[in-house]
């Protein structure tokens, strides 16, 4: 019963709703193409409250007392209408309840009734509590909290005072208040949180910018604001930054004025590095790992240690060497050295590395050893023995330089050969064609060696010429003097004595020895059977005539042995006569090695 | 509303302090150790601090309740129900008075027997309130939650209530909830989302709120009567 009370009750307020003056909206502005109407009640602090209306287009009620408000109480009892207690005189068209009159927890429900004509124009229900509209707060003022380090943000704190008429601190009314703030003049609020005391903080202000700050409140579980307090003004002075900048700026620029200076100074105090690293020098060509001044003024002995550490051997030199080394002889090896492994080789061949080894090119007829072929030795043996083969050291260059001499018996052979375990020299093939050794013709005061041009060889000629050679003995003049393991073993079988290669050849090996760069031994040979084209010998004879032909001391290998320069590939002449001398050079050798030549020698 | 959120879980945990103390009998509290102890008596000035603390709190809920359900479940045209107030709530036993100056002056015996009694009041409907929530298909939680919440914390509110009625009366006093009778029949069959139905939680909704304002008024007129007698009186 009690319930489609209510609910009868609530279909009432449905159709009040049609034309209901909400309260919640803000409603002073009377409706011009209406009749009579409410415009709006409020109540300030819950404790009174006031009704408007207008008459809107019946201007024949605008009089006083044509319109007349009566309201209702809706209880538990219904109760009769009664007529508004207090038509405010001052104003028009308002209707004032007083405390008396006005109850909370109760709804009203309002007539506007024209009473000559019975007619109600316009009626409205509400609740007292949903028609507060707050006072604003006042005592609006801020204090400034800090301001940032930079000097360009601050914040401040909001305080305020509710509204006299409010009575917070009964209870009546519990307010809360809003605060908003903007930059002055700019049209956008920036709005805070409720906040339920009377103080707030706003953080994040700009130093130079003027700010403008209000605050309103409203009932707390309603919805409807009161006015905005007047504004404040809040404006923190920016602390001139100007001394904080300038000092700032200052460093800076001295800053990289000063390094600027450091560079410069730093440019011209390395500007030898620095044009060594922007402008590299062309390098001049010069031994690796020896310095070129130490070559120009250095001594004899020192040179010779630095060149015996180095390699040397230049491939290159071999590739186009028309003519064939020397091997060096060992007479203290047995004929058995001819078995002997490839390491004993290698020994006898590191011997004789140590010594300077000549290269010399040897076109001489009388050697005809150029043409003699001796027997194939084991190419890889000779192969061994060339330079850069691995495992050598440095001695190899000339060593197997000499080797490559023997060879001409190899060497038609081995050049078929492929050099291929070896890092071969192209100059394997250049084998065929070079001659075993160079007649020394003369030696110059100064230590140089002047030999005669050998000559090329020829082909199976040799074979037959290197048979014959094969006799020829040859003696070891002075110590030290070795030949290689191959040669040794070709020329054991037919010259036991002095195994050695079948051609003569020349080794001068320099040591490390003071002053004479000859001093070392060289090989003589003597042949029984055909003119002794070495004159070796100490002091060279001093002059060989037409034909003293000398060569060039290419470089010095590791082991202290001269390569040769090579003239001019001659055409293979096979000396049929060993004895012929080679008067008539086809080519002259550049010079003779001097120490000062030294200073030319291309690595 | 997050601070709203925060101060609630604040005052939620700031209640589970004080003992309150039912059916006459001094509660049982626990001390650090574990042990059973006479609760520690706390100052009537606290006391009220907390009922108070309580009522604005409910306050709050049921309004942020109503909103929920309104938004969720009553079509817009009918918001100006709530502030129409046209609803009829569940008779009370005695009128409250609405005006300022009448209430102004109700003496503090009246106050606070008016608080219990509305308290008490609500508390059945609260629990009819949460069966009927539940039964709605798109009930929001929060909404359930804060029905929830507020049933717990009137419970607590009773409690208080009641000792400070013994404090400040001197009147030991019987808690029992089924003062009143039922005025709400229990739900019917028709489903949760008929109009009628919705309307009428509603109204209850609506009806809670204003008298949990009534509750945190009249505590708060207590308090300031208590603190400063001269101000709070109008003549």
């Amino acid at each position: 019963m009690a319930y489609s009370l209510s609910l009868g009750l609530l279909y009432l307020g449905l159709l009040c709703g049609n034309g209901l003056v909400s309260a919640r909206s803000e409603l002073f502005t009377p409706d011009p193409s209406r009749g009579p109407h409410f415009t709006g009640c409020r109540s300030r602090e819950q404790e009174t409250f006031r009704c408007w209306w207008s008459a809107g287009i019946f201007q024949n009620l605008t009089e006083p007392g044509a319109l007349r408000v009566f309201y209702q109480t809706k209880n538990a009892l219904l109760s009769e209408w009664q007529e508004c207690p207090d038509y405010t005189h001052t104003v028009k068209n308002e209707c004032y309840f007083n405390k008396t009159f006005t109850h909370i927890w109760t709804s009203y429900c309002i007539q506007l009734r024209s009473v000559r004509e019975n007619i109600t124009y316009d009626e409205t229900c509400f609740t007292v509590e949903n028609i507060v509209h707050p006072d604003p707060p006042i005592g609006l003022n801020w204090t400034l909290l800090n301001v940032s380090r930079s000097g360009l943000h601050f914040d401040i704190l909001v305080r305020w005072a509710p509204p006299p008429s409010a009575d917070v601190q009964m209870g009546w009314m519990s307010l809360v208040y809003q605060v908003q703030y903007r930059v002055r003049n700019a049209s956008h609020w920036e709005m805070l949180d409720l906040e339920s005391g009377t103080q707030q903080s706003i953080y994040g202000l700009h130093t130079d910018k003027e700010y403008e700050v209000r605050v309103r409140c409203k009932m707390s579980a309603f919805d409807n604001f009161g006015e905005f307090s007047d504004s404040i003004l809040v404006h923190v002075a920016q602390i001139p930054s100007k001394e904080s900048t300038f000092p700032t700026m200052l460093v800076l620029i001295f800053g990289v004025i000063g390094l600027v200076i450091l560079l410069v100074l730093l440019i011209f105090s390395q500007q030898q590095r620095l044009m060594v690293i922007f402008l590299p020098p062309i390098p001049a060509p010069k031994i690796k790992g020896i310095d070129p001044e130490l070559l120009k003024n250095g001594k004899l002995d020192q040179l010779n240690s630095l060149l015996s550490s180095q390699d040397m051997y230049k491939p290159d030199f071999y590739h186009e060497d028309p003519w064939v080394e020397f091997i060096q002889l060992d007479l203290d090896d047995p004929p058995e050295k001819n078995e002997s492994s490839d390491t004993q080789h290698r020994l006898g061949l590191s011997r004789s590395g140590s010594s300077h080894v000549l290269n010399f090119k040897s076109d001489d007829d009388s050697g005809r050893a150029s043409c003699y072929d001796p027997e194939i030795p084991n190419p890889e043996d000779l192969a061994s023995l060339l330079p850069g083969h691995s495992g050598r050291g440095d001695n190899h260059p000339l060593v197997s330089r000499s080797i490559s001499s023997i060879p001409d018996l190899g060497v038609q052979q081995t050049s078929e050969v492929e050099e291929t375990p070896i890092q071969t020299q192209p100059a394997v093939p250049s084998w065929v064609n070079m001659d075993f050794y160079a007649q020394v013709s003369d030696f110059t005061p100064a230590g140089g060696v002047v030999l005669s041009p050998g000559q090329l060889n020829s082909s199976p000629e040799k074979k037959k010429e290197e048979e014959n050679e094969k006799k020829i003995q040859f003696q070891l003049v002075s110590d030290g003097a070795y030949t290689s393991e191959n040669t040794a073993r070709q020329l054991s079988t037919e010259v036991p004595p002095s195994p050695g290669p079948e051609q003569g050849y020349q080794t001068f090996p320099t040591q490390a020895v003071e002053g004479n760069l000859w001093n070392g031994e060289y090989l003589v040979s003597t042949s029984d059977s055909q003119i002794p084209y070495l004159l070796p010998e100490a002091p060279p004879a001093p002059i060989l005539p037409p034909v003293s032909d000398y060569t060039v001391v290419q470089e010095v290998d590791a082991q202290h042995s001269l390569l040769l320069n090579p003239p001019s590939l001659q055409p293979a002449i096979c000396p049929h006569s060993p004895n012929k001398h080679l008067p008539a050079m086809p080519t002259m050798p550049m010079g003779y090695l001097t120490p000062d030549l030294l200073g030319n020698l291309t690595p | 509303m997050n601070k709203l959120k925060v101060l609630q879980a604040w005052l939620w945990c700031e209640s589970l302090w004080p003992c309150w103390l039912s059916h006459a009998v001094p509660l049982d509290c626990k001390d650090e150790t574990g042990s059973l102890t006479q609760c520690a008596s706390i100052s009537q000035e606290k006391l009220l601090d907390r009922v108070i603390q309580h009522a604005e709190l409910i306050y709050r809920v049921s309004e942020e309740s109503c909103t929920l359900f309104e938004d969720m479940f009553v079509p817009y045209p009918l918001h100006a129900l709530r502030s129409q107030g046209g609803n009829l709530c569940h008779t009370k036993p005695f009128p409250i008075p609405g005006s300022k100056n009448e209430i102004q002056q109700i003496s503090d015996k009246w106050l606070l027997h008016s608080v219990l009694m509305l308290v008490q009041s609500w508390m059945e409907p609260l629990i009819y309130l949460q069966t009927t929530l539940n039964r709605y298909d798109d009930a929001p939680d929060a909404l359930l939650n804060k029905t929830k919440w507020v049933s717990d914390k009137l419970l607590s509110l009773e409690q208080g209530v009641v000792v400070l009625i013994r404090k400040m009366l001197d009147e030991g006093i019987l808690t029992s909830s089924s003062i009143f009778e039922h005025t709400l029949t229990p739900y019917n069959e028709q489903s949760p989302e008929v109009l009628e139905s919705v309307l009428r939680d509603y109204n209850l909704l609506i009806c809670f709120k204003k008298d949990a304002h009534k509750m945190e008024t009249f505590l708060k007129l207590l308090k300031c009567r208590q603190s400063n007698k001269l101000s709070c009186l109008s003549y």
